[in-house]
């Protein structure tokens, strides 16, 4: 651990420490890389889970993602996460509180049956953004890290919804044709490639995947149709819930529909592992239900 | 000052009815009976309509019998009928402004409607604190000041052509002011003009040419105004001529150059070596850096563009002897005095690429309605051949995407309607159905909003001639990266089913917005905007050409969209309103100004910096420095009086007695 | 009222089932709550379609968020929280960032999913949600197949969460309690099974 290195409390969520835990090795690891140490967040939990737990009573949702921001508010850090489901809990839930008195109480009551307050004194960060900003790490740096150019590939971006959208409340600006993380993606010496309804939703969210799955599986194979058509070799995104829905989505809609695709689907940070030279092992990408493989001959 | 000539006040109370307006909540007759119980009262009196002609006659007639120095009517509102009840003071010989009026109806009868007893109580409260400011008013002459003779129209698009030709035929010496190179403004850029489709150009033309060569109209075309000072009949406003490089004849011969000035025979545009987009095709033709917009402009006189003129010197040898180009030209401050004055500033196009969700800019074949206008114009970019901005293709589907950016409320549109581009659009698909065989145009709309005389006609009329109408807004529109077709998301709202329609391309119907420089120009003249920018109209209904500044109006679509019909009635409108003033050759000002008591003034002069109007200055006086007001540009506003720390000045008809007097009255319940 | 025809025949009655929108079968109420929950204004709703012209459930199915916001405007409760589209939203925004009239219909949705949840209509697979967490903190708790993935990666077999630190459970457990929603979860789902 550096002196000079940016520290925040790392919140795992649920996808990447128990599905792919490449991911959380990676993210810990690539950015140590770049000058960010993330440190343990003990105790917490599920964010929990935007969709189901919004759509069943949003109180409990806002009170039990209170209780992973108290975590962070008694060790004095900001949260650094690397799930567009965890951001959605994470950061709106700490926005909403920080602005609305009257939730803020309310959420106040609840957790004071388990001693605790939210207070507000920290904030919340996807490692994405902190990587692009240049104020904490950059895309230069990002660049500067690379020890194995992703040279020859084409990699398309999968920004997902949870992260940017709603726009109004958010802060990232041009959320119909963002281009941000495709200068992450080039920076790694990948081509970012463009295709159409880039900005559409996987299909997964909302509780969708588990309430009616062929109806989420049709909006990811819709997307895949679409990538397909600009030839990428690989779909990278920075969250797992999308990977998990494009990766064995993938095995399901060859299962349902009897499309294949063979679209390796990585994560960012699995992706910056790579080039920053981490091996396949070392990432767990034998994890991942589609073949990384043909993906790893086009840049090894 | 506060002196009276009336020994003790003997003041007239008049309650109204109106009808069952006031009277249907308030006891009038518990109101008439307090009121008698009020010091200084000595008649009160009630009746159905007081505004009425015996009404008033109950006033004129007390006060002549009972010898009164002040009345009171409570009633409806001094907008509606202080000027009324004024008259009828006058008309029983007392001064006019010994008139105050109560509100016991829009603010009392109206809104405590359910209230019945709280609203009589707090009608005798506002006759009571009227009678205390009537028992202290005073004496009031209106001042008058002549009128300059000479008028202005800020702008010349048709609104600010059609003000200066009225102005002019009424024999009035108008400038015209116009900040680019010509007059005409967005109509010369459009093709046809709906409902009749009759081409804007042709019809434009000649009234530029009727501008040109009015003799009562001196065209500053290339020009802004820099300055405004003086009030209504006496504006001095000073101009800055931009330098143009390029001599007019007259300017020519000014500088004794015989025969010389430009023809606008174009020599010198040919030799320009400097190649830039021309803003009147919307960037999408070229022009050199010595230009004219495009032929038809009036004045025909070139002009430098000297932000890119490289200044080689090629076009002044090929001017040769009419000697019209001068490189070296500086701007020109003028000043000059006219009495009233036209903003006719128009608008300008929202611009749409905000809505990052359809892709202007960044999608090639997506373009404005505006642009639809050049590329369909037989003398614009593409000799009226409307092409594919991607390929040169002509394009057979093309989608019409309305309310784009107007009727919205996010941070990224405009929450008005523009009023035109459903007209517009229908006379697009028109065009496009008229010019290329086998097109179909697509028009995605949430309301068809065609309310002008002849309009729905025209729509049924586009409607038969096969456009395909799709109520639902455009939810985003994807861009194919093979073929640049475009595919618009919506909703077919009347089906309930979503619709992915690829066309050849896309027009945007963007919103308007006032256009860059409004903002600047209408504080130069203390004229108001409502929230959106639009400059703000004296009365939405009654005084629609007016502004809150005297001797000010507005024509055309920087007062809110507005088609060419309503620009031109707006633009006869404001014309007839800025003539009344010359024509009657002075005005008459309210006496609501402020007043120096000399004596107390200690010349500090710091009410000279609070006054928001300037009407105020130091001057020296009998071997003092004194305040001094000019009462035509004082509005009465009260911040200087209620400012100055000796209390030396009076606010003439709100003075500080007549004020507490009422403040008391209030508090005291009528308890000296 | 809907007209009751009292046919004896169950299909032809519903077959012929008054269709007519009346003032009664609309609860005012309905709109007042969905705003309040979902903190937008949903009677501003000029029904532009631009929401379902942006919803990835749109073209793969019947559900139509422009006709969720007009069952709110008009208080249709019943039939908009029985109707089985309800739970195919996917959160995803694209309405609320292109709604013209500065609305969130995906919040709108959400607050018509809490009311529905209150008459104890809502999919099994939100229920199971809620017990995975209430027993181990997670929705996707770990498993021995990761374990040892992430023994591999040098990583300790259980995440840094309630996981490895189960002393916090109980904290979790109570704000659960507070709101009844472990206890309706079981509930429901014994009901439903
Ligand atoms: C695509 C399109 C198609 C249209 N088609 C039709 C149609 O078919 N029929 C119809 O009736 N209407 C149509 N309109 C509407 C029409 O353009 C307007 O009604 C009309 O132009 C309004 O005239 P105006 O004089 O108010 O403003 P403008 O035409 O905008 O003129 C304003 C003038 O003022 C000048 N100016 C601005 N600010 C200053 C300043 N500070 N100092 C000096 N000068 C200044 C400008 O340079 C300009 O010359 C259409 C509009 C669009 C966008
Ligand atoms: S400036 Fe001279 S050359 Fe140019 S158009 Fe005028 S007269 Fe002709
Ligand atoms: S005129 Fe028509 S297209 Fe233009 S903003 Fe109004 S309704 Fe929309
Ligand atoms: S986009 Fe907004 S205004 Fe339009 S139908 Fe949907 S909710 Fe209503
Ligand atoms: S948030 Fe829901 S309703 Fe809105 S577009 Fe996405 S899936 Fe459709």
């Amino acid at each position: 651990m550096s002196g000079n290195n940016h520290q925040y409390a790392f919140f795992l969520g649920c996808i990447a420490p128990n599905r792919y835990p490449g991911i959380e090795a990676a993210a810990i690891q690539t950015s140590k890389n770049v000058g960010i140490d993330l440190l343990p967040l003990k105790g917490a939990s599920c964010c929990p889970a935007p969709g189901a737990f919004g759509s069943i009573d949003l109180n409990v949702w806002y009170a039990m993602a209170a209780r992973n921001l108290v975590l962070a508010e008694q060790m004095k850090m900001d949260i650094a996460l690397v799930c567009n489901g965890c951001y959605k809990s994470i950061w709106e839930v700490n926005h909403k509180l920080k602005h609305n008195d009257e939730l803020r109480d309310g959420v106040n009551e609840v957790l004071k049956e388990i001693d605790m307050e939210f207070k507000g004194t920290i904030d919340v960060w996807h490692l994405a953004e902190l990587y692009y900003d240049p104020k904490v790490v950059g895309v230069k740096k990002i660049a500067d890290s690379v020890k194995r150019p992703l040279t020859g590939s084409k990699v398309a971006v999968h920004y997902g919804c949870h992260l940017m959208k709603p726009g109004k409340e958010r802060h990232f600006g041009d959320t119909e044709n963002p281009m941000w993380m495709e200068e992450l993606v080039a920076a790694l010496g990948a081509e970012p490639v463009q295709y159409r309804n880039k900005m559409q939703c996987c299909g997964a969210g909302g509780g969708v995947r588990g309430y009616d799955i062929t109806h989420a599986l049709d909006i990811t194979n819709e997307k895949l149709i679409n990538l397909q058509e600009v030839g990428a070799d690989a779909l990278t995104e920075v969250c797992p819930f999308c990977q998990l829905q494009y990766d064995r989505g993938q095995i399901e809609i060859q299962d349902k529909f009897g499309v294949s695709w063979g679209l390796p689907v990585l994560h960012y940070n699995e992706l910056l592992g790579l080039a920053q030279g981490m091996s396949p092992d070392e990432l767990a990408l034998d994890l991942h239900a589609v073949d990384v493989e043909p993906f790893l001959k086009k840049i090894l | 000052m506060a002196e009276d000539k009336y020994k003790e006040a003997r003041i007239g109370v008049f309650l109204c009815h109106c009808g069952t307006n006031i009277a249907g909540t308030i006891d009038i007759d518990a109101v008439r009976e307090y009121a008698k119980t009020i010091p200084n009262v000595v008649v009160v009196d009630n009746y159905a309509y007081m505004c009425s002609t015996p009404g008033q006659n109950k006033i004129a007639d007390a006060i002549k019998e009972q010898n009164l120095t002040g009345i009171v009517v409570a009633a409806c509102t001094p907008r509606l009928h202080e000027p009324t009840f004024r008259n009828a003071t006058a008309a029983g010989g007392l001064n006019p402004f010994r008139f105050e009026m109560a509100n016991i109806r829009d603010q009392n009868s109206w809104v405590h409607m359910h209230q019945p007893e709280e609203a009589t109580e707090k009608a005798k409260d506002a006759v009571r604190i009227a009678v205390a400011k009537a028992s202290l008013l005073e004496d009031l002459i209106p001042k008058s000041v002549p009128v300059e003779k000479t008028a202005m129209v800020v702008g010349g698009g048709v609104g600010g052509m059609q003000a200066a030709l009225d102005l002019a035929d009424a024999g009035i010496k108008t400038y015209l002011v116009e900040k680019s190179p010509t007059i005409g403004g967005r109509m010369s850029q459009l093709d046809k003009t709906f409902p009749t489709l009759d081409c804007s150009q042709c019809i434009l033309t000649p009234k530029m040419v009727d501008v040109y060569r009015n003799k009562n109209i001196e065209l500053l075309t290339y020009t802004e105004v820099e300055a405004v000072e003086g009030y209504i009949g006496n504006f001095d406003v000073t101009l800055r001529k931009k330098a143009r490089g390029v001599l007019t004849p007259a300017e020519a011969e000014a500088r004794g150059i015989v025969g010389g000035g430009c023809t606008g025979c174009g020599d010198c545009a040919e030799v320009c070596p400097v190649i830039k987009p021309n803003p009147f095709e919307l960037g999408m033709a070229p022009r050199k850096a010595i230009y004219i917009y495009h032929p038809q402009v009036s004045p025909l006189i070139y002009t430098v563009d000297f932000d890119s003129c490289v200044k080689c010197g090629l076009c002044v040898e090929s001017c040769g002897d009419k000697k019209a180009i001068d490189l070296d030209a500086k701007d020109e401050l003028i000043t000059v005095k006219v009495g009233t004055a036209i903003l006719a500033l128009g608008y300008d196009i929202y611009p749409i690429e905000k809505k990052f969700e359809w892709g202007y800019k960044n999608y090639d074949n997506v373009i404005t309605s505006l642009e639809f206008e050049r590329l369909i114009c037989a003398s614009g970019p593409t000799g009226g051949h409307l092409i594919r901005p991607s390929d040169g293709e002509t394009p057979k589907r093309i989608a019409f995407v309305l309310c784009a950016g107007s009727r919205d409320n996010t941070d990224t549109g405009k929450p008005y309607c523009s009023r035109f581009c459903c007209m517009y659009s229908l006379k697009h698909a028109h065009q496009i159905i008229e010019k290329i065989p086998g097109a179909v145009p697509y028009i995605f709309y949430m309301d068809i909003r065609s309310f002008g005389k002849m309009y729905e006609e025209f729509y049924y009329r586009i409607q038969n001639e096969g456009a395909k109408f799709i109520r639902g807004r455009v939810a985003n529109i994807t861009e194919d990266p093979v073929t640049k077709n475009l595919h618009v998301n919506a909703e077919d709202t009347l089906l309930g089913r979503p619709i992915d329609m690829e066309v050849d391309m896309v027009v945007l119907a963007a919103a308007i917005q006032p256009s860059a420089e409004t903002e600047k120009t209408r504080r130069l003249f203390g004229v108001s905007c409502s929230q959106d920018g639009w400059l703000l109209e004296a009365h939405p209904k009654l005084n629609p050409c007016g502004t809150t500044t005297a001797g000010v109006y507005l024509a055309g679509v920087c007062q809110g969209p507005k088609d060419i019909p309503d620009t031109v009635a707006q633009a006869e409108g404001a014309a007839s309103a800025a003539s009344i003033p010359i024509h009657k050759g002075e005005v008459e000002l309210e006496p609501y100004f402020a007043v120096c008591l000399e004596d107390k003034c200690a010349g500090c002069g710091m009410c000279v910096y609070q006054c928001p109007y300037s009407a105020l200055s130091l001057v020296e006086k009998d071997g003092r420095t004194v305040m001094h007001v000019t009462e035509a540009k004082c509005k009465g506003c009260g911040t200087c009086g209620g400012f100055c720390p000796g209390g030396a000045i009076w606010m003439q008809h709100f003075a500080s007695p007549q004020i507490v007097a009422q403040i008391d009255a209030f508090l005291l319940g009528g308890e000296q | 009222m809907a007209v009751k025809k009292d046919y004896k025949d169950q299909k032809l009655a519903e077959k012929l089932r008054d269709r007519k929108y009346y003032i009664p079968d609309s609860n005012p109420e309905f709109l007042k709550e969905v705003e309040k929950i979902g903190q937008t204004p949903a009677h501003m709703c000029y029904q532009c379609g631009t929401c379902t012209g942006s919803c990835p459930s749109a073209p793969r199915s019947s559900y139509r968020i422009r006709l969720f916001m007009r069952k709110a405007v008009l208080g249709l409760e019943e039939e908009a929280l029985t109707d089985p589209d309800l739970w195919l939203c996917t959160t995803c925004y694209s309405c609320t960032d292109r709604c013209p009239r500065d609305l969130a219909p995906t919040d709108a949705i959400m607050a018509m999913r809490n009311l529905a949840f209150k008459r104890d209509i809502v999919p099994r697979n939100f229920l199971q949600t809620v017990q995975l967490i209430y027993k181990s903190g997670h929705g996707v708790p770990n498993n021995d197949a990761n374990r040892a993935a992430r023994k591999k990666l040098g990583l300790d077999e259980e995440p840094e969460t309630t996981h490895k630190y189960p002393e916090y459970l109980p904290g979790i457990q109570k704000i659960l309690d507070h709101y009844k929603l472990k206890e309706n979860a079981d509930r429901i789902l014994a009901e439903g099974a």
